[in-house]
């Protein structure tokens, strides 16, 4: 029958019959209508089969209709958008929809993993802690794959998802989880008081479950209710109201997060659409009027495809004109159910009986059940004969002992209803026990959030709209709106009377956790074995702990848990509750950054000229920096860098320094202030002159360095590596801010305004002369070694000429405003061309750094002090500074410190690596006998050999010394000799001629 | 500081050969900045335009002297620089507030230019240069409040965020100074400093978060 | 989170960034080691409510004080570090 819509019922129902769409499952093709599901679809269809459970891999259908589902998982889409886990009862139906049945091998039907039933007495409750231990080399190589072939749930797709998510802040005084008749109220009330409001509805249609069971509200039928009460809001532009969109969490100070499918309801989202949005909604309130959930009772054959819900029954029947079945039975403990009697009934299905657990049953029921045409059952179901195809006959126990069985292609199941109490319990909330509804409701909420309705326990459609509409008020209220708010919605109360039933003793397999296949018996077997809390219960049988979070299933597990132990549901207690409450994909969570948006990223002001050269680029930190720039025939980085340091040491080259941090320091007390942060004074500095400045933790680790200016009496201008740029200013705020407020001081980040390029060479001099104003006196005299002062460019521009080299060689660095920079790199190449000018990268950079002994990144590792890089004589004794105290203590000046000391292999061949580990010369290599490590290497174009600087216990005093560099990773050991780290123009003359 | 092209051209002294050089300036969206429609076709639900050269000095209160460099602004602008998170349109600059005791003051021209203020605020402010510093992107259209909720955690809605309201706060992770202009044809305007170095991998952010709306990008030598 | 700035108002956590404990004293320059190693080392990691250092460094860039209960992350109070912004004199 399936494929014709055959249980499709002729009228009614709130879809679009003209419109039909067509989708496959399981690569069948079926017809469906706009405003089914994929679930609503399947049912109108007649397919009860759709999954394998994720242990036994048996035979499932359709449980719910809403997003509890255990069961009813498939991979939706295909190719790169297949989507695993998808719910069929909220995967919205679309025009060439695909989706398949998850966890069967070959196919459905035929299923080669169902033999696992037949081992089911291993499969029970902790089988995997107790059978896969040991040997422990055992998991990864058999246990894990076998069990991930045999149990689990869809295929991810494998390939990367070519769909766009983003992120989104959204703003109100009142947000409402939730548009069933307690949301809609509520959204009324608050919308009215003049709030900004926004209601957020999961699924695609506004009204809850007031869609499925109707009624009657301000003497009009809901669903027009519901029409007129949408228009009010839609009116109202501060309203906003967002379907399909789930309220997952709630975040400390008000932030809630939710997530909107925008485009899943169709194959492809439309060009420049994301396909779902992230919001964080910062709301001064919040109402949850998220609804309740029914419960499903726990007996034997439970989950036969064909049991369903009682209440998801209603929502095909009413909501989607689809019947689940043609003969249902009714099993349930309480009013509610019935009403599923009536509604199948009124839809001309047949109702095969009503298996009811309570003694009485009111006179109204006795009267439709003898209209019907169909018997009163007291008792309760003990058996479901029925596999793949579904539910066949039902035996029922009576009360009183005799048996009796009933011939039913469906069985629908009320256990009473729990409230969702997810959202409320998230601040480690725990929700508290009402006997009379026999369920958890809310105990307070997180600051600012109040739940409403069937979410509170309030089950009567009256009560739900009450409850609404004065939570929505009292949020309006608080967040200081004062509006109307007219009058109250008003619709009968229902009598709610339950006898609490949670699981029928029987022999079969009775499911207590669908979707992860855990049965009554697993949880008995837990708490037999000592797993008494819940916490361990949960993990220990996995109860709950599956995609669905166990909407269906935490109550009834608390419940048979309870009943063993003896102990009541409340004293058991519920495990803690945590977000998301429906899955959140993680690409959501990413949004926009993924690729190459991971994260922001930082170009120099030369970036695109560097480009345009053919640089190569390196990520450092934010920033995309020029490591080198290959010239054609070279064969690797090596000839390129090696080219490159060779054009500096020879001629003038220049790089882009930009990325340094750079902070003005502005004030009378300026020099005060740096005397404080750094080691080294900075106060006696003259006007025109820079000086390199170190800065200590208040440990009295070594922070930070580089060069500060001192521009004006009242004027420094600071810089600070690339990589600590942001955090040394924020540090330096401290202090200006909390340590020493005293000062007149104030600081400014200046690290975009100015591009800054490091010009280095011999020929620097007759470089710069072509680009500065003649009337600027560069020679030695008018512009000695560590210099600094603005200069005029040819052609009036101002410029900052510093004369500070990290290469060694004759060197000045030069500033202009940023814009310029790229001209700057252009003028560079086009005036030093006569002397041969060569762009260099990073990596020269480092290289002309270690041949000079200068300490970097990896010698400032924050393990190292002043005194271990060779600087403990710039440590004032003049002055309180930052780290001070702390640099003097016993362990930080001890002799056996490891410091840095230059080293090189004995071999000039060899290459050195850093992270080689330094082992005395004739001692074993091993922890015991390890001496430092090599820090920063570089093959050396001026001494034609691998060279590096280290951190080696007693360095400075073994120089000369043979040691063993020991490289465990590589496999190499090999002799290296202790020097120098200045391994380049030790005196210095070169950078001051 | 002079913010047009410089063309200068040279005659090596020595030898006999002429370097020629220009001081071209270039914005740091000059590469990814494309005049034009973007994304999805129809009518535009947001307009960036990027303002060019201009002049930006960071003015910060020395210590206790706030109340003289509000006097000192006064006697500049004739208009109460902001004191709390506001942007104030003076005749020919706006004064954005940037912090406790300090605000931004934007013109073109050079005017304002840093040089050009220093005497007025010697001795109550520090004065810091940024006009290469940032990047300037006006917002406007029928969905800037909409695409800004993608990239700003602050409220926008006009009874909160009005017509000279500002922030110093956070995009994608990196600090921009927001400030609302005045309306023009009706419709909210949103001014954004954002970082230079950074203003390119913004600016891509900005334009993926807006391509469903439909966006129309210029640029402008107008202050918005 | 959020934290409300004295000077930006209310902002969302990811503005701010976390030091810790606000109550120790720098010492005085003249306090010798043990001042500087409890100065250092020693914090209040307290299970209620604590004075702590956070920076709105993705705002106006001042370093707050703020009062915040490390159970249920209640933030009482909120001010301003003694050197935000000019200042007083005498301050
Ligand atoms: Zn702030």
């Amino acid at each position: 029958m399936a494929g014709d819509q055959a249980n499709r019922l002729t009228s009614g129902g709130l879809i679009d019959r003209s419109t039909a769409l067509s989708f496959r499952f399981d690569g069948k093709n079926f017809l469906g209508f706009k405003g089914d599901t994929l679930a609503s679809a399947l049912v109108a269809n007649g397919v009860r089969l759709v999954g394998r459970s994720f242990k036994y891999h048996r035979p499932r259908g359709i449980l719910t209709a809403g997003s509890e589902e255990p069961n009813a998982l498939v991979e939706l889409r295909s190719g790169a958008r297949r989507e695993p886990n998808t719910k069929a009862t909220t995967a919205e139906l679309y025009e060439g929809l695909e989706a398949a049945s998850q966890n069967r091998w070959p196919s459905l039907n035929f299923d080669v993993m169902s033999v696992n039933q037949l081992f089911a007495p291993i499969f029970v409750a902790g089988f995997y802690y107790k059978t896969f231990m040991w040997p422990a080399k055992f998991w990864e190589a058999i246990y894990e794959p076998a069990i991930r072939r045999a149990a689990g749930l869809g295929r991810a797709s494998g390939v990367s998802d070519p769909d766009h998510y983003d992120k989104a802040w959204a703003h109100c005084d009142v947000v409402i989880a939730g548009s069933g008749p307690a949301g809609l109220a509520a959204a009324l009330a608050a919308a009215r008081s003049g709030a900004r409001v926004i209601l957020c509805e999961e699924d695609f249609v506004l009204g809850g479950r007031l869609l499925a069971d109707g009624g009657t509200i301000d003497g009009l039928p809901a669903a027009e209710w519901v029409a007129r009460a949408v228009a009010e809001l839609e009116a109202m532009p501060d309203v906003r109201i967002m379907t399909r969109t789930s309220l997952f969490g709630v975040y400390d100070g008000g932030t809630y997060g939710a997530i909107e499918r925008v485009n899943d309801h169709l194959p492809v989202p439309p060009e420049h659409q994301v396909r779902q949005r992230l919001w964080r909604i910062v709301a001064k309130r919040c109402v949850v009027a998220a609804g309740a959930i029914e419960r499903p009772i726990v007996f034997a054959g439970n989950d036969t495809p064909g049991v369903m819900m009682a209440s998801a029954m209603r929502s095909y029947i009413n909501r989607y004109a689809a019947a689940p079945a043609r003969r249902i039975a009714l099993f349930t403990n309480n009013e509610d159910g019935w009403r599923t009697a009536d509604t199948a009934i009124a839809a001309g299905l047949q109702v095969a009986a009503v298996i009811d657990a309570r003694a009485d049953v009111s006179p109204a029921h006795r009267s439709l059940a003898s209209k019907g045409g169909f018997p009163v059952l007291h008792g309760s179901v003990s058996a479901v004969e029925g596999g793949k195809g579904g539910v066949r006959k039902i035996s029922v126990s009576l009360t009183g002992g005799a048996r009796a069985e009933v011939e039913a292609d469906g069985l629908a199941v009320s256990g009473g209803w729990n409230p969702a109490v997810g959202l409320t319990s998230y601040h480690r909330g725990r929700p508290k026990w009402r006997d009379d509804i026999a369920a958890f409701v809310p105990d307070g909420a997180p600051p600012g959030m109040v739940a409403a309705g069937a979410a509170n326990g309030a089950f009567g459609l009256g009560a739900c709209l009450r409850e609404g509409f004065e939570a929505g008020a009292a949020a309006a209220r608080d967040a200081g709106r004062s509006g109307n708010i007219g009058s109250m919605p008003v619709a009968d109360d229902a009598a709610f009377s339950l006898t609490p039933l949670w699981h029928v003793a029987g022999k079969c397999k009775a499911f207590v956790d669908q979707q992860h296949d855990v049965t009554a018996s697993d949880v008995e077997l837990a708490q037999r074995e000592g797993f008494q809390s819940v916490e361990h219960l949960k993990r220990y049988t996995t109860l709950g702990m599956a995609t669905d979070q166990g909407k269906t299933s935490n109550v009834a597990g608390l419940a048979i848990m309870a009943a063993v132990s003896g102990k009541s549901i409340p004293e058991t207690g519920t495990t803690i509750y945590r977000p998301p409450y429906v899955p959140v994909a993680i690409g959501a969570f990413a949004g926009h950054h993924r690729d190459e948006n991971f994260h922001a990223t930082r170009l120099t002001p030369s970036h695109h000229w560097a480009a345009e050269q053919g640089a190569i680029f390196v990520d450092t930190g934010l920033w995309k920096r020029a490591q080198w720039y290959p010239r054609p025939g070279e064969k690797d980085w090596l000839e390129s860098v090696t080219r490159e340091v060779k054009a500096v040491r020879g001629g003038v080259g220049f790089c882009d320094v930009s990325t340094l941090g750079k902070i003005d320091v502005h004030g009378p007390d300026a020099g005060a202030f740096l005397d404080r942060v750094y080691i080294n004074a900075f106060s006696s500095l003259a006007v025109g002159k820079a000086r390199y400045g170190l800065m200590l933790r208040e440990d009295g680790i070594v922070y930070d360095d580089g060069t500060t200016s001192r521009l004006a009496e009242d004027h420094y201008f600071l810089t600070t590596t690339t990589a600590k740029a942001g955090l040394v200013m924020q540090h330096l705020e401290f202090c200006r801010q909390v340590l020493f407020p005293e000062l007149d001081v104030q600081l400014t980040s200046v690290s975009d305004q100015w591009a800054q390029f490091s010009i280095a060479g011999p020929k620097t001099r007759d470089l710069l002369k072509e680009i500065i104003d003649p009337a600027e006196d560069l020679s030695n005299d008018g512009f000695p070694f560590m210099g600094a002062r603005e200069v005029k460019l040819r052609g009036g521009l101002k410029a900052r000429l510093f004369r500070i080299s990290f290469s060694g060689e004759m060197a000045f660095e030069i500033s202009v405003p940023a814009r310029y920079g790229e001209a700057m790199a252009r003028n560079l190449m086009i005036a030093g061309k006569p002397f041969g000018v060569t762009p260099y990268g990073t990596e020269a950079l480092g290289v002309m750094r270690i041949e000079k002994g200068h300490v970097a990144g990896p010698e400032l590792n924050g393990t190292t002090t002043a005194g271990d890089l060779g600087l403990g004589k710039m440590m004032s004794t003049k002055k309180d500074f930052v780290g001070r105290v702390m640099a003097g203590r016993e362990a930080l000046t001890a002799p056996s410190r490891q410091v840095v000391v230059g080293i090189k292999p004995t071999d000039k061949a060899r290459r050195l690596r850093s992270g080689a580990h330094i082992i005395p010369k004739d001692e074993t290599p091993g922890p015991e006998n390890d001496q430092g490590y090599v820090t920063s290497v570089c093959f050396s174009p001026v001494l034609d050999q691998w060279i590096g600087l280290g951190l080696v216990e007693r360095g400075r005093e073994r120089i000369g010394e043979i040691v063993l560099a020991h490289d465990p990773l590589r496999g190499e050991d090999y002799d290296v000799e202790l020097c120098n780290p200045v391994f380049y123009d030790p005196d210095g003359g070169r950078q001051r001629g | 500081m002079s913010s047009s092209a410089i063309p200068y051209s040279t005659i090596r002294m020595e030898g006999a050969s002429v370097a020629e050089f220009s001081w071209d300036i270039r914005s740091p969206l000059d590469r990814a900045l494309v005049a034009g429609p973007y994304g999805a076709q129809g009518k535009a639900g947001v307009s960036l335009t990027e303002i060019h050269n201009f002049d930006l000095a960071q003015v910060m209160a020395r210590r206790g002297k706030a109340g003289e460099m509000i006097a000192a602004a006064k006697a500049r602008f004739s208009a109460a620089a902001p004191e709390t998170p506001r942007a104030v349109s003076a005749a020919d600059a706006t004064l954005i507030w940037s912090g406790p005791d300090q605000f931004l003051v934007l013109s073109k021209g050079g005017k304002h230019s840093i040089e050009a203020l220093a005497a007025g605020f010697a001795g109550s402010a520090s004065l810091s240069d940024q006009s290469h510093a940032r990047a300037l992107i006006s917002v406007s259209g029928d969905k800037a409040r909409a695409m800004l909720a993608k990239l700003s955690s602050i409220d926008l809605h006009p009874s909160v965020f009005a017509v000279g309201a500002a922030a110093a706060t956070s995009m994608d992770h990196t600090s921009v100074t927001l400030w609302r202009g005045k309306d023009r044809d009706g419709q909210a305007v949103f001014n954004l400093l954002v970082f230079a170095t950074f203003a390119e991998s913004l600016w891509h952010t900005i334009l993926d978060s807006a391509a469903e709306y439909g966006v129309t990008i210029g640029h402008s030598d107008e202050l918005a | 989170m959020r934290i409300t700035c004295p000077f930006c108002g209310e902002r969302e956590l990811g503005e701010f960034t976390y030091l810790g404990d606000a109550k120790p004293q720098r010492p005085a320059a003249d306090a010798g080691e043990d001042a500087v190693y409890d100065y250092v080392y020693l914090r209040d990691n307290i299970a209620g409510v604590m004075s702590e250092h956070w920076y709105h460094g993705g705002g106006c860039r001042a370093w707050l004080k703020v009062t915040r209960n490390t159970l249920t992350h209640e933030i009482s109070a909120v001010e301003a570090a003694a050197g935000a912004g000019a200042a007083k004199v005498g301050a």
